[in-house]
């Protein structure tokens, strides 16, 4: 047993390479998801889905499913009579009663000694539908008569939610935004562009497919094994739709084979999982097949956007008006609130003194849609970024110049009411486009569009802003963190922040290790279970190294301020004349070690007044809930970034070829600089996904591509050359002045690409995906007309 | 798995697995299982009571040249057809294809026999052989439990998406083809979403003898994925056979490769995007063959 630490590593763990704490154990495939865990007594669960789009259901049969030997249980909506409806406007029974709305909808579930027997005794439940019109186009969910979704319920009581009273009308969700007078904008502009766009369904594909397991003792406490991104909020609404105490559900989540937003919301599959468990008082683990995945997943929203803009001739931008009807399928999930996000980027991502943005999600037959990495603002910066070219053009400016025109700056607040303590917009702009010779380039390809041959050359410039200091959405934003320092000097680090695979746990250890001056094998971190780890609202919004970071930050300082504060009479000094680093305590003068960390923990602990190095810390952002205008600084501060993709098209066949991507994102300061990269180098794929090849079709509300094959995601030989840089703007409010960026590098790679293959062709093209046939068809003006988004009166 | 399947069965030799195969009934037959696992998770293929698997029946791996002749057995792997040196020398344009061929997880399993028997007009090997002359041969028991052999033309095996010539008592046990000659010129062509890792919106197999950039001979123009079975453009091909190629002659060639296609709109092209392919790219290949 060495007591004496190491100290060969450098002097401060930050922005150093710091290899993820997990990495080594799912490299050696040694991690255990969820689907590894075998539970003693556990059965498997499956669901019975409706293999109709709109339908009555006249009549379910489980007889012969129930009767096949090794069938613990099968359940309808009839065996829980108290059901509540799930979901962000809790419009969607778990098991659905007497109506199915989209083809994956619940209709009866099954636990049973095997998956296999499972799945085999879903075959054996007969239903028999009548089928209803089904609505599977957004806008035709808006016309007079339309068919509804969710009729309205006779008998309901006022104040039912929608899934238990209905609506006469088919809209979900509704936001009306404005700053300014976008009239008087309109009056100031000497060129006025008005464009529309359409985005199509994509989903995330994590590795790790869906899964629950859930457990009840004996006592009727609830333990579920589950994948969610937001445990905190999840222990309550599992009470509440369990009828139970929130104190008696504990969730566990085991290593979670990706994120993106999906795990965001409550799904039926999990709420079934637990009436399985309770129907038959065995832990019940549910894991869905990658068909499964596809089909029952939720997806990124589908966006119609109408965009209208105006600026003067030397470029200043006056005003923005926009419209836009998300489809959001036929239950509500947190699809429909991703115009919140979205207006931040039509009003804030540029100096714009007059915006307004008006929208509606509407219920239609189709999958229903979630939250996604960037959560619609990889819809609007397509918009926004391809739109922005055509201005630059309309008024003969390059679109370097025009962006930096209307780029913010450092202390600026937006009409939003964004506050931007920190700003790296003008660098990031001019960083990328510096290394990648933007400039040049774009006016010498702009210059051979009209030659022959079959290759053509463009670069595209986007930017984007999204929060990096959290999002105060929830009542709170905030995360606790409880830090112990055992007898051996080692740092049991525990967080309510959950990782999903995005490194977060190495971060939060590092920045711990720094306060502490210890290496960072002296921490582990323990963020999985809710009985333990202190409370955080979830992993979304790019929050959680900014606001975990700064959770961890602060406990680790109470520990050392303790441990400084005991040690100081000691070495007969004051505290401030001490601090920690190398794995002791020096003299902050001159640096001499005066005792290791193990000793003189022990000697705290083993003395007549005995104690122990726990502390505890909650972390609040500074930021502000919006008012019923959505205005406030929402964030505690604010990430920038600015792309310049270069692509090559082939006219014969529309496929067009990533070639670079030279990006500067604005991340407040390196923490771990491989993490970081990662970071970004998978943001920039999954937006390079979701512009060139993935594409989930949807149609007459089913989906064609529901697998692998045919759902095509980047693979590695379409991995583009990338040219990274960070710009550190050193937040204030910041993590050692670091801001979020697990979102940020998806976001404007759509938009880079449609400019790129304008500034390759002459070209543009304003709806997703870039797949070489509908590439194909717009060089040939083969793509359908975008009608104008529909206007809804409020 | 798939509660169709009652019996799986592992024979090691060819008389015992064809004796499987009279029985009634039949059997569901695996060899590399890339195509037939999706496919019955699909719901697009009902397993026979009995599973077959004939990957331990001995000699169908084989890759050999006798008699002006490449022959390869019905177990040979996509990789095998990849790197063999055989293949490589003997049958570049089959070898070509082979490295269009999914990912090399699936290559290691996936065979040359399945990939033809699956019948999927976008198979990637069925092309590149019909545009070689490639034959089969199809075993099976008589009725007395002799071993009967048919030899039959590649083009002619196909009979529709998923069907061909093949009777459910026999095998395919293997394929030949005449070895290239020296003056064999050869291009292959996909077209897909993503470079790796896609089944072809169109393909194109194309294979002549010409010497010093004379007349074209022995013209075989091969389709993928533009028909319900893979189709070689003979129209095309007389219009090529003996003539030199002329920019003209490329232009006219091309356009009558497109005429010949008839595909459908699916999930992976429309039918007019696919005909656009088909002009474009026979027009490159045979500029290309003409440049070189």
């Amino acid at each position: 047993m060495s007591e004496v630490l190491q100290s060969t590593a450098p002097s401060t763990l930050i922005g150093q390479r710091i290899p993820k704490l997990d990495a080594p154990d799912k490299a050696a495939g040694r991690t255990r998801y969820v689907h590894d865990i075998q539970l003693p007594g556990q059965l498997y669960g499956a669901i019975l889905r409706s293999e109709r789009v709109h339908a009555r259901i006249l009549r379910i049969d489980t007889s012969k499913a129930r009767a096949l030997p090794g069938v613990s249980a099968v359940i309808t909506a009839a065996d829980i009579p108290d059901q509540r409806p799930i979901g962000v406007v809790k419009d969607n029974l778990p098991l659905k009663t007497d109506r199915v709305r989209s083809l994956r909808d619940e209709i009866a579930a099954v636990a049973a000694e095997s998956e296999e027997l499972a799945r085999h005794a879903l075959t054996l439940i007969e239903v028999e539908y009548e089928d209803l019109s089904a609505v599977t186009d957004a806008a035709d969910s808006l016309l007079p008569g339309a068919m509804l979704i969710h009729p309205p319920i006779a008998g309901a009581k006022s104040g039912d939610p929608v899934g238990l009273a209905g609506r006469d009308d088919n809209i979900a969700m509704r936001f009306d935004y404005v700053h300014g007078d976008v009239g008087q904008g309109e009056a100031e502009s000497d060129v006025i562009v008005e464009d529309t766009f359409y985005l199509h369904y994509v989903t995330h594909c994590c590795m790790g497919v869906s899964g629950v397991i859930a457990e009840f003792d004996a006592k009727g406490n609830l333990l579920l094994y589950s994948n969610t991104q937001v445990p905190f909020l999840h222990k309550r609404e599992f009470a509440e739709y369990l009828h139970i105490d929130p104190s008696r559900v504990r969730i566990i989540q085991p290593p979670i084979g990706g994120g993106f937003g999906s795990k965001l919301d409550i799904y039926p599959f999990e709420v079934i999982c637990v009436y399985l468990a309770r129907a038959t008082g065995r832990p019940v683990r549910m894991v869905y097949t990658r068909e499964e995945e596809f089909m029952a997943s939720p997806t990124r929203q589908p966006v119609r956007l109408t965009l209208r803009s105006g600026c003067k001739k030397d470029g200043t931008l006056t005003f923005r008006s926009v419209h836009t009807l998300h489809d959001n399928g036929a239950y509500t999930s947190w699809g429909a609130t991703t115009p919140v996000v979205m207006m931040q980027a039509f009003a804030s991502l540029y100096r714009l003194p007059h915006c307004e943005y008006h929208t509606v999600a509407v219920y239609s037959n189709n999958p229903y849609a979630g939250s996604f990495r960037g959560y619609g603002n990889l819809q609007a910066t397509f918009a926004i970024e391809s739109h922005m070219e055509k201005m630059a053009a309309a008024i003969g400016m390059d679109p370097l110049a025009f962006r930096l025109k209307n780029a913010h700056v450092k202390g600026e607040e937006t009409g939003q009411g964004n506050i931007f303590r920190s700003c790296g917009f003008q660098d990031c702009l001019k960083i990328a486009a510096e290394r990648s010779d933007f400039l040049h380039k774009w006016r010498e390809y702009t210059g051979k569009q009209k030659e022959p041959g079959r290759f053509k050359r463009g670069v595209g410039l986007a930017a984007m802003l999204h929060v990096g200091g959290g999002a105060k959405i929830y009542q709170s934003d905030g995360c606790g963190t409880i830090i112990k320092i055992d007898d051996f000097g080692h740092v049991t680090l525990i967080t309510g922040a959950s990782e999903i695979g995005q490194g977060s746990e190495t971060v939060l250890a590092q920045l711990v290790c720094e306060e502490l001056g210890l290496p960072i094998s002296a921490v582990s971190v323990v963020n999985n279970d809710t009985e333990i780890t202190p409370w955080d609202v979830g992993v979304h919004a790019s929050r959680t190294t900014f606001v975990a970071g700064n959770s961890a930050i602060g406990a680790a300082r109470k520990a050392k301020d303790k441990i400084l504060e005991a040690a100081a009479p000691r070495f007969a000094c004051a505290p401030e004349d001490l601090d920690m680093k190398g794995g002791g305590i020096v003299r902050k003068a001159t640096g001499e070690m005066l005792t290791n960390l193990p000793r003189f923990i022990r000697s705290l602990h083993f003395a007549q007044q005995s104690d122990l190095v726990i502390t505890t810390n909650y972390y609040e952002p500074p930021s502000v809930h919006f008012d019923k205008g959505y205005k406030g600084d929402i964030s505690a501060a604010y990430s920038w970034a600015a792309q310049v993709v270069e692509v090559e098209v082939d006219l014969d066949t529309g496929a067009v070829r990533l070639v670079k991507v030279t990006g500067a994102h604005d991340v407040g300061r390196v923490l771990n600089r491989l993490g970081l990269e990662g970071q970004i180098e998978g943001g920039v794929v999954m937006g390079q996904g979701y512009a060139l090849t993935e594409d989930l079709q949807v149609e007459g509300g089913k989906i064609r591509n529901p697998n692998f094959r045919d759902y095509k995601l980047v693979t590695a030989p379409e991995v583009p050359q990338m040219d990274i840089s960070f710009v550190e703007s050193m937040d204030g409010e910041g993590p050692q002045g670091a801001k979020g960026v697990g979102e940020a590098p998806a976001i404007s790679m759509a938009a880079a690409i449609a400019n790129a293959i304008e500034n390759a062709t002459g070209v543009r093209i304003t709806s997703l995906p870039f797949t070489p046939e509908r590439v194909y068809r717009a060089l040939h003006g083969a793509l359908p007309e975008l009608p104008t988004t529909p206007k809804v009166a409020a | 798995m798939n509660h169709a399947v009652e019996r799986y069965l592992a024979p090691t030799s060819l008389t015992q697995a064809l004796a499987v195969l009279a029985e009634s009934g039949g059997a569901t037959v695996l060899a590399g299982g890339t195509d037939l696992m999706p496919q019955s998770r699909a719901g697009r293929v009902k397993f026979a009571r009995t599973l077959l698997n004939i990957r331990r029946v001995p000699g169908m791996d084989m890759v050999e040249v006798a008699d002006g002749k490449l022959l390869l057995g019905a177990l040979v792997t996509i990789s095998t057809l990849v790197d063999h040196p055989l293949v490589r020398d003997h049958a570049p344009l089959l070898s070509q294809a082979a490295d269009h061929f999914a990912s090399d997880q699936i290559r290691n399993a996936a065979t040359l026999g399945g990939n033809l028997c699956n019948a999927s007009p976008a198979g990637d090997t069925l092309t590149p052989l019909m545009a070689l002359d490639a034959e089969i041969e199809l075993v099976g028991l008589d009725g007395t439990g002799v071993l009967q052999s048919r030899w039959l033309p590649l083009d002619g095996f196909f009979t529709g998406p998923g069907r061909t010539q093949r009777k459910p008592n026999e095998l395919l046990r293997g394929v030949r083809l005449p070895v290239a000659p020296d003056d064999q010129k050869v291009a292959f062509y996909k077209a897909g979403v993503r470079p790796a890792l896609d089944i072809s919106t169109i393909s194109i197999a194309f294979a002549a003898r010409r010497r010093d950039r004379a007349i074209l001979h022995d013209v075989r123009l091969a389709l993928g994925a533009v028909a319900p079975t893979p189709i070689r453009a003979r129209r095309t091909e007389a219009l090529l056979e003996g003539k030199a190629l002329t920019a003209e002659l490329v232009r006219v060639a091309a356009a009558s490769a497109a005429s010949e296609a008839t595909p459908i709109d699916d999930v992976r092209a429309s039918g007019w995007y696919r005909k656009e392919l088909v002009l474009n790219m026979t027009q490159r290949i045979l500029e290309d063959v003409g440049n070189n």
